[in-house]
């Protein structure tokens, strides 16, 4: 697998100061007042951060944020970490639940194959090392939905340490360049999740739902070498375009499959890091970012104004859109980790240790594993290019947007146009029209085959370029119809008749000869203008190409 | 309460099958009279039944499964019927300790915690007895969470031991009968598993489940005069056993007679997919071999269990049991296990520990005793835990959790669990010097009144009682307690054999031959038994080899 | 075997380790207040008494006699199955679908749900003024 080589790393760098420069400097007003025009601004204020870098006030100080991850992937199985029930998102109360999930005294955790093999497929993925031996331990704590009183997590040896994730960051707009950052990945351990607790205030009570209790999750540790929301954001999405290719888990995070938790902190660089507070349970990939930069922004006003930051957790309220202190209660925690004494030591092998007359099914070969690795993203981002001689940053958008490839791959079977189109087409008219109108791919109203149709009768010259434009939106407002059927209705068709489109030209230049005396005085976009002309009074039927040719032939005469 | 004395002194393991009481036979020979139809089943049953209600105030028994037993036995007698026994264990009686999870009966682990908890699943061992057709008596009294050394703190009341109404003790003490409500100077049963042993020891069942931890199946079969076996660590499926401590617990088999615990063992052996900590080696069921020759036979005796606490009583009879060995041509060598003084230490970090971890799932939300508080979800837990268990399990829990906190780890529970690696070295090398199996002490003396035992705490207590019987649960491995000679109070003694890991069978083939060379003597006790009473005088036994 | 038995004799009372001994209470400076307050949140279990400190105190002080013992370079050991193989279980659903034998033993069942108090926890119960001496560590009593 190709390892993404680090460019752009002393742009990236000051980038990423002035990321934080350019997005945390403006001002410490009332943190929810201004917050939203903040984070409206945040994009624009990223992408005009390597101009804003030049814009630094002499005499403040500089701050830097530290943002490390723990992101919990729920693992895609039949059946949980430890028991034999269901795994399922949706299914009524408490349904899904053994003996042990309910932690019935006397029952024992069995642990669950293909949840070690989803860790080790990860863990390869994610260039980390295998821990031949790991270990289950035991974290205790009280809450209603944990019915044992504790997790059982691998915190003292888990399954796979020392990895890395190459990650793409946006520098300027959606898809113009693309720095390759890397966040180095502590570790991957094997854990229960917890059950879910639904709060009934007109009740006074809480009810426990166990369904989800005792499902495998992965928890992926991202040491602190991020220095924003949105380098997290991209970490996360690139962990989940990994963890969805290699189908370890679904990794959605709306479904809850995919939590995120940010420990952060701020300093001034050159001094030691700062006090960091932990953000739980960011949960929607939107709002991840603008929690991140929020917490960020919040820590350099507390400090600023003299306050200090205390080690504390924290959750992010989505309506306010702001981090609120979850500290409920006093003193300390202490998990007080003790060795799970139920499950012995897990073992995997290589090919050269698996032991001989082994039963299958009762080893695990982490060479094997290895070799029938499904295609990672970087890997296909890498096909992209070579095979359509794609941009980095096309084939970035291309993987990030849920869906693209797919629509991509399905359009570029049906068409005949070149790669170089169809990219363009899918990447700026249609993703952009898709964001205006805040669709998901899945619910585009233009299929595949429908823009394929449509690139096939621009490349054949049927109509032109500013026509497909216009069949483009009728199609958009009508999903009903094909591109030939509105070509025909709208009567876009490329004029055919040379004669008529001579007419044309030559009426043109008699109608606008101050561009034409422009034009002979060398201005060079004035031929454009010309062409724009014809092209509408033609009613965009007519090819600019064939335009500009039978205008340069009738000025130079 | 009318009493009829008969006096009667049989042979409970051998031979003179005519006139022996059915209740009073060996698994084997009774399975083999319920094949041949000379009782059946429910009759057997109702004998218990009988027993067990006459025996009542030993409290042996937290619940008696009267109504399943019967129908067992009903349905056990179809299958003799038809010929279709399903092997020795069909029609046989058995009591379970109330720690293992019965489906549909009550498991209380005599907590108050429990008082009411039904679980829906059984014990895999529990189902393994039921498949073979074995009859469920009820499950029997223990100290609260197995936590205890002489099943006196449980939430319903202290097991009596069915010694101290036993003709051979009261002889000693010189008393005049009286009912045995009114004794005030009964003796402990020794624990946890104190009520499987009384309930064995008082021929109320054939067979009883105990677990044992620290010696919970071993320290009370001795007290009960009964024979306690402690299988290797990873032998036998510990799913639906309420855990005491996971890494030291197993499923305990009390019976009368070694071969008795060889039968059920074949039963209960073998990996558990639902028990991580089974070995999936396969388990063959076996036969104990009958020893004649015990020349090539290498017996230790570890001298730092020589301690000044053991009673002159219990070193004679370990004395003379190594004699014994010797005179009959085994080797019999003296060996070190240097770490012994550790071991009780080291155990209570450990046990402690686990036990906090154990117990932290008692919070009253899905299941268990719920307290009445609703403010909050912390001060309900804390309310139901404060309700629901006794003082030994809270303070244990605090110990556990004392030493589990950040700060404490490394230096106490890493540093028991380092000591612990070093006591199971010492055995190792021991048996890798060519020592077959270790003879020890499994008491410090013969079970006290419990007016006594009652002075010290549970704890105190449990690290007296433990110390020769625990560093084999540290070590995981086998061990059984053969009960000896009676002592000059007229109480059982018993001695234990140790054995290297997954060494059960032949630890038990050594225990059967020393068992057959001691006879000891069965139980007189002054209770209503309809078939003790057709028996004359002149079936006494001759004396005892090992009696003082 | 008797003159086994006095040489052993001799040897356990001159200067062979005793099994066990009576501990000494050291009392007073491990248990702090503040570490009892911090062990009955984390276990949610109240001391409820003095002596049940005093039992911890002696529990601890017991405790300390490990580190009479070497144990440099020596690994801790878990479980006496350390070099066995962890059974791993095929990805099958075969348990699960069972709502009502898990409820059965509930006390309190709403709909199909287990019920629990509204929040977490109360400040109240967990003042840091109240002191050990008193009987009751927890409001709960109060209620």
């Amino acid at each position: 697998m190709a390892a993404l080589m680090l460019r752009f790393c002393c742009a990236g760098r000051r980038w990423t100061l002035s990321c934080v420069d350019g997005a945390f400097r403006q001002g410490r007003g009332p943190l929810t007042g201004s917050m939203s025009s903040r984070i409206r601004g945040q994009r624009s204020v990223a992408q005009h951060s390597f101009t804003t870098a030049q814009k630094l006030k002499k005499g403040e100080r500089e701050w830097a944020a530290v943002v490390g991850l723990e992101i919990h992937a729920q693992i895609s199985s039949n059946s949980k970490l430890f028991s034999g029930s269901q795994v399922h998102f949706a299914a009524p109360p408490n349904s899904l639940v053994s003996f042990f999930d309910a932690s019935l005294p006397g029952t024992l955790p069995v642990l669950n194959r293909r949840c070690v093999e989803a860790a080790v497929m990860t863990g390869l993925a994610l260039n980390c090392h295998i821990n031949k031996k790991s270990l289950f331990d035991r974290k205790h704590y009280f809450y209603a939905d944990l019915p044992a009183g504790y997790q059982i997590t691998q915190q003292r040896l888990p399954i796979a340490v020392n990895g890395s994730l190459a990650y793409g960051v946006c520098i300027r707009s959606q898809h113009s360049q693309v720095a390759n950052k890397t966040v180095r990945i502590k570790q991957i351990q094997l854990e229960q999740d917890s059950g879910k607790s639904l709060h009934d205030d007109l009740r006074a009570q809480t009810l426990i739902d166990l369904n989800r209790a005792g499902v495998g999750l992965l928890e992926v540790v991202l040491e602190p070498d991020m220095s924003c929301g949105e380098e997290a954001a991209m970490a996360v999405r690139e962990l989940q375009l990994i963890l969805q290719a290699l189908g370890t888990s679904q990794a959605n995070m709306a479904e809850g499959q995919l939590r995120v938790d940010a420990n952060i902190s701020v300093h001034h660089p050159g001094e030691p890091w700062g006090i960091r507070t932990e953000v739980k349970n960011l949960n929607s990939a939107k709002f991840l970012a603008k929690a991140i930069d929020y917490e960020i922004q919040r820590q350099i006003n507390e400090l600023e104004s003299g306050g200090e930051i205390l080690n504390e957790t924290r959750s992010f309220d989505y309506k306010l859109g702001c981090t609120v202190s979850m500290r409920d209660k006093e003193g300390k925690q202490d998990y007080r980790f003790m060795p799970e004494p139920n499950l012995p030591p897990l073992l995997l092998f290589d090919s050269e240790s698996l032991p001989a007359g082994a039963d299958p099914q009762q080893v695990i070969n982490i060479d094997q594993l290895r070799e029938h690795l499904p295609e990672l993203p970087s890997q296909t981002r890498e096909k992209l290019m070579l095979q359509y001689g794609l941009r980095p940053e096309y084939s970035f958008t291309l993987l990030n947007e849920v869906g693209l490839l797919e629509f991509f791959h399905n359009v570029m079977k049906d068409t005949k146009a070149k790669p170089h189109t169809v990219t363009n087409w899918v990447l700026n008219r249609f993703l952009g029209s898709l964001k205006q109108h805040s669709l998901a791919v899945s619910e585009s109203p233009v299929t595949p085959s429908a823009l394929a149709e449509l690139l096939d009768l621009l490349d054949g010259r049927a109509i032109s370029s500013s026509a497909a434009k216009q069949v483009f939106q009728l199609l958009w407002r009508s999903p009903g119809k094909t591109p030939a059927q509105i070509v025909s209705e709208q009567k876009l068709e490329l004029l055919q008749d040379r004669e008529a489109l001579e007419q044309l030209c030559r009426a043109t230049l008699e109608g606008h000869a101050h561009v034409v005396m422009d034009l002979k005085k060398g201005n060079p976009r004035a031929i454009n203008k010309l062409i724009g002309l014809v092209c509408k009074a033609a009613l965009n039927r007519a090819d600019p190409t064939l335009i500009k040719e039978i205008l340069e032939r009738q000025l130079s005469s | 309460m009318t009493f009829l004395f008969s006096f009667f002194s049989l042979d409970h393991c051998g031979s003179r099958l005519g006139t022996k009481t059915m209740l009073g036979r060996s698994l084997r020979e009774v399975s083999a009279a319920l094949k041949q139809g000379q009782i059946t089943p429910t009759e057997l049953c109702q004998k218990c039944l009988s027993l067990i209600k006459k025996t009542k105030f030993l409290n042996a028994y937290i619940t008696v499964s009267e109504e399943v037993a019967l129908k067992q036995a009903e349905e056990s007698e179809r299958r003799y019927k038809k010929g279709h026994s399903l092997g020795n264990l069909d029609g046989i009686p058995v009591a379970i300790k109330d720690n293992f999870s019965t489906s549909g009966i009550k498991t209380t682990c005599a907590s108050n915690m429990l008082k009411d908890y039904i679980p829906p699943y059984n014990a895999t061992v529990v189902q393994k007895l039921l498949d073979q057709g074995a009859i469920l008596m009820g499950k029997t009294n223990l100290d609260e969470f197995a936590m205890g050394s002489g099943s006196t703190d449980g939430a319903f009341g202290p097991v009596k031991n069915p010694w101290s109404y036993s003709k051979q003790h009261k002889a000693k003490r010189k008393e005049k009968p009286h009912a045995e409500s009114e004794d005030p100077d009964w003796l402990i049963a020794g624990g946890s598993s104190g009520g499987s042993a009384a309930a064995v020891s008082a021929f109320t069942c054939f067979a009883a489940l105990g677990s044992d931890t620290g010696g919970s199946t071993r320290n009370p079969a001795a007290h009960c005069g009964v024979v306690g076996f402690k299988p290797s660590y990873g032998l036998v499926s510990r799913h639906g056993l309420i855990p005491l401590v996971n890494s030291m617990d197993v499923p305990g088999i009390l019976t009368r007679c070694v071969d008795d615990a060889a039968i059920v063992l074949g039963v209960l052996a073998g990996h558990d997919p639902k028990d991580s900590t089974t070995v999936q080696d396969p388990f063959k069921p076996f036969t104990l071999p009958t020893l004649t020759d015990v020349s090539k036979l290498r017996v230790g005796i570890p001298k730092e269990y020589l301690v000044p606490e053991l009673s002159r009583e219990v070193q004679s009879l370990w004395s003379k049991a190594a004699d014994l060995f010797e005179s009959e041509g085994a080797k019999v060598i003296e060996v070190s296990l240097p770490h012994t003084s550790y071991s009780i230490v080291c155990y209570h970090v450990l046990c402690t520990a686990e036990v906090a971890s154990n117990m932290a799932r008692f919070d009253g939300l899905e299941y268990g005793h719920r307290c009445n508080i609703d403010l909050s979800t912390e001060a309900m837990y804390a309310a139901t835990r404060r309700e629901g268990f006794n003082d030994v399990v809270r303070g244990r829990i605090l110990s556990g959790n004392y030493f589990l906190l950040k700060e404490n780890y490394e230096n106490y529970f890493v540093k028991a669990q380092k000591v612990r690696r070093l006591i199971a070295n010492d055995f190792v090398n021991v048996f890798n010097s060519g020592v077959d199996v270790l003879l020890t002490p499994t008491t410090l003396g013969e079970a006290v009144p419990y007016k006594e035992f009652i002075k010290e705490d549970n704890r105190t207590r449990s690290a007296q009682d433990d110390i020769f019987t625990q560093a084999a649960n540290m070590a995981g491995l086998p061990a059984v307690s053969v009960p000896v000679a009676l002592s000059n109070q007229g109480l059982p003694v018993g001695l234990q054999l140790i054995g290297p890991a997954f060494s059960d069978q032949q630890l038990l083939t050594v225990a059967r031959w020393f068992e057959k060379q001691i006879h000891f003597p069965v139980i007189q006790l002054q209770e209503i038994m309809d078939d003790f009473s057709s028996v004359s005088e002149n079936e006494k036994l001759p004396s005892i080899s090992l009696k003082q | 075997m008797w003159a086994r038995v006095a040489r052993l004799g001799r040897w356990a009372l001159v200067g062979g380790h005793r099994a066990f001994a009576t501990e000494v209470c050291r009392g007073g400076g491990r248990v702090t207040a503040e570490v009892i307050a911090h062990l009955e949140r984390l276990a949610l279990v109240d001391f409820g008494s003095r002596e049940a400190v005093a039992r911890l105190e002696k529990a601890i002080a017991f405790a300390e006699r490990l580190h009479a013992v070497d144990t440099e370079r020596v690994e801790p050991l878990e479980s006496v199955l350390e070099d066995r193989c962890l059974y791993l279980r095929p990805d099958n659903v075969v348990e699960g679908n069972c709502v009502e034998e898990i409820l059965q033993n509930s006390h309190r069942v709403v709909e199909e749900y287990f019920v629990a108090p509204p929040g977490m926890c109360c400040a109240k119960y967990f003042n840091s003024e109240l002191r050990p001496e008193e009987e009751s560590w927890w409001c709960v009593k109060a209620l």
